[in-house]
């Protein structure tokens, strides 16, 4: 789909926006269903994702974290629905204290995660990659698979719009339509996984954490109602990613200081939302 | 390689009691952070002290400014949760997301500032990811072993205090117990525990030790000393494993293991501790069960004389009848008549109850009482019997039999 000659910032920019709508657009249906910290857990459970689906397609012996698609739908199926169902066990079945069972469910599948990296890898280097992320790196397949996932995701979400809305905002009603929560909420961790894992490559797992809430944070002092939200916070994604790497790039040539675009991404998002209770408080007065 | 040589070893036995040390910390403020259901905060707070580690680095290069500089930055995260839920109104779960998201960012930025212009430096903050306890030396075990003591004496001299704050905050406050310093100092020590930490765990997984050794204690015990005291074991017995699992198996990284350990305690007293174990739950609904179809066996068997099993389950329920004494052959033995006639006792009786005194009508109690025969005890009999007077017929007209020694 999207092929020819691309620059390198070319495709980190169209790269960063792809992933902004993708992050954008699962975060603000799971931040309304406060199931945020549910995608938390996927960011970390999904090194285990990873590494156990790599191990199962080996076959073709390439380095390790040369992903393609079949990977990643493999990885994100697995990640995602293990989190989901073992948390969720952990909650019904032995009656443990939600916020426990999160924390409990994820870090034990991060650390499996990275010792099964470690004996396989001899290092524990990916692991570090896949919390930092590395922008440099990307290829102009990295921006077709993150143009494919933000399409999926785009195209799902508009089909299923009218469910994910109800099951969100009303439950009991969109239970009397004959619509499941607890589908939609499966549906909304593969999606989640799915964008984690591309997100994995660029920015880093946990910084997809970033652009999955911070944009709808912003989006949500200005808009009142959820249709516009959904349209303002990915557009609020987008140009927070253009600024960043404006400013990586201004950084690097005139002031010659090499910076994580990544880190960057998540600083201004960071100091564009703590920013928001003051001028919220100079619209109040 | 023994265990005990661990403690003796000049090379791994100051990294075994900083380790130890540093989960008996963790897994005491992890108890109070569990009980409070704040567990994700302490995930939030330790992922957040990445960017202080990284200032303490590469301003100071020092021990103590690491630890100075992390539990600043944790400080300011707390602060910052608080104001993304109060001013935003953002709710609790995507503040937490987002304050984690933001301030590991914010460290991942400065981290990459130093990246290329000193290998060393780097290399020397990215253990704190994932810890690293094998560089740990005497320095290190008395600045850990004095932190870890002060927050074993909070626990102890404001034990009263935590029980009543804990469980009713209402009350604590009216007795003039400073329920809000309590939280504070708790918050405190809980940046404390945290930083302590991360160096031998890593800012990642540090959650974890505050989560797993609460959960492994409180599925053991129902008493808040005993919860303190559990967890406290866990957290050092995972120390140790861990260290000593990373040790043996070289290069598998220390953090992970310690997790690795404290969340393999968890899941075993999840499933198999004494009362609240998922084992002993399944074992007791089992054994009522299995109560059940011998009571009905003998009711069925009373009813009609003699009781001729069909089925392998019913085949066997009679030979433990038979074996138990209560029947012989296809017949009842006089034990299994009073036995099975207490049973019909109870189930007449309970139906009766429901048609007087709940005004149930006459032809739906039978399902109710189909299930009250083999739950009711004999104190709530005498109870029955002295409210209904002494009855002699169910609502279908059938004879109740008269109360027996059973």
């Amino acid at each position: 789909m999207l092929r020819g000659n691309f620059a390198s910032d070319e495709i980190q920019l169209l790269t960063l926006f792809c992933i902004s709508i993708s992050s954008v657009l699962v975060g603000a249906f799971l931040y309304f269903r406060r199931m945020t910290m549910l995608a938390n857990s996927l960011s970390h459970t999904i090194l285990l994702g990873i590494a156990i689906a790599f191990i199962v397609l080996r076959s073709s012996g390439g380095a390790f974290f040369q992903l393609d698609l079949s990977v990643i739908v493999l990885a994100s199926l697995i990640t995602g629905l293990l989190t989901t169902l073992i948390t969720n066990l952990f909650t019904h079945l032995f009656g443990l204290q939600e916020d426990a069972s999160i924390g409990l469910v994820f870090t034990t599948l991060f650390a499996l995660g990275v010792v099964v990296v470690t004996l396989y890898t001899k290092s524990a280097h990916i692991g570090l990659e896949a919390i930092m992320g590395n922008i440099d790196a990307l290829t102009i397949s990295d921006l077709q698979m993150s143009a494919t996932i933000a399409l999926v995701n785009l195209g799902v979400i508009t089909l299923c719009f009218r469910p994910l809305f109800l099951s969100t905002f009303d439950s009991s009603l969109a239970k009397t339509f004959g619509i499941s929560a607890k589908y939609y909420s499966y549906l909304l961790m593969f999606l989640t996984s799915i964008s984690a894992i591309t997100a994995f490559r660029a920015v880093g797992v946990f910084l997809f954490l970033a652009l999955l809430v911070g944009p709808v944070i912003i989006a949500r002092q200005f808009a009142n109602k959820f249709s516009h939200m959904l349209i303002l916070a990915p557009l609020i994604g987008m140009l927070i990613s253009l600024i960043a790497i404006a400013l990586s790039r201004h950084c690097y040539s005139v002031w010659d200081m090499p910076l994580s675009t990544s880190g960057l991404v998540v600083s201004i998002i960071a100091v564009l939302t703590f920013a928001m209770p003051i001028l919220k408080l100079r619209r109040a007065t | 390689m023994t265990l005990l040589t661990f403690f003796t070893d000049p090379v791994f036995s100051m990294p075994t009691i900083g380790a130890m040390l540093m989960c008996l910390a963790s897994s005491l403020v992890g108890v109070m952070v569990f009980l409070k259901k704040q567990s994700l905060v302490g995930e939030v707070l330790s992922h957040a002290t990445y960017p202080g580690v990284v200032l303490g680095m590469v301003m100071f290069g020092s021990a103590p400014a690491v630890l100075i500089g992390a539990g600043m930055v944790s400080a300011l995260a707390l602060g910052a949760i608080r104001l993304l839920q109060n001013r935003l109104k953002v709710p609790a779960d995507a503040a937490l997301c987002f304050t984690l998201a933001s301030f590991l960012g914010v460290g991942i930025l400065l981290a990459s500032r130093v990246q290329l212009t000193s290998a060393l430096l780097y290399r020397q903050i990215q253990t704190f990811l994932y810890g690293q306890v094998v560089t740990m030396n005497a320095t290190h075990v008395v600045v850990y072993g004095l932190l870890a003591l002060i927050i074993i004496l909070f626990v102890s001299l404001a034990f009263r205090m935590l029980i009543i704050t804990t469980f009713d905050p209402l009350f604590a406050k009216t007795i003039g117990i400073p329920v809000r310093v309590l939280e504070r100092i708790t918050y405190a020590l809980l940046i404390l525990a945290v930083i302590i930490g991360i160096r031998s765990v890593g800012v990642v997984l540090m959650a974890a030790m505050l989560i797993a050794p609460p959960v492994a204690a409180r599925w053991l015990t129902n008493r808040l000393s005993y919860l303190f005291l559990f967890s406290g074991l866990v957290g050092l017995f995972s120390g140790f494993i861990g260290t000593f699992l990373s040790v043996v198996g070289k290069g598998l990284p220390t953090g992970p293991m310690i997790v690795l350990t404290a969340s393999g305690f968890a899941l075993l007293s999840l499933l198999f501790a004494p009362k609240r174990g998922l084992l002993s739950r399944a074992i007791r609904i089992v054994r009522f069960r299995w109560q059940c179809s011998l009571e009905n066996v003998l009711k069925a068997c009373w009813k009609k004389g003699e009781y001729t099993p069909v089925t392998v389950f019913s085949r066997l329920i009679v030979i433990a009848l038979q074996v138990q004494g209560w029947m012989r052959g296809k017949k009842l033995t006089l034990d299994g008549e009073r036995r099975a006639a207490s049973i019909v006792r109870l189930h007449r009786l309970w139906e009766v109850y429901l048609v007087t005194y709940v005004g149930a009508s006459s032809d739906k109690v039978h399902v109710s009482a189909e299930e009250m025969e083999h739950i009711i005890t004999p104190e709530l009999e005498a109870e029955i019997t002295t409210l209904l007077g002494d009855v002699k017929i169910d609502p279908h007209s059938q004879p109740i039999p008269p109360r027996g020694t059973f």
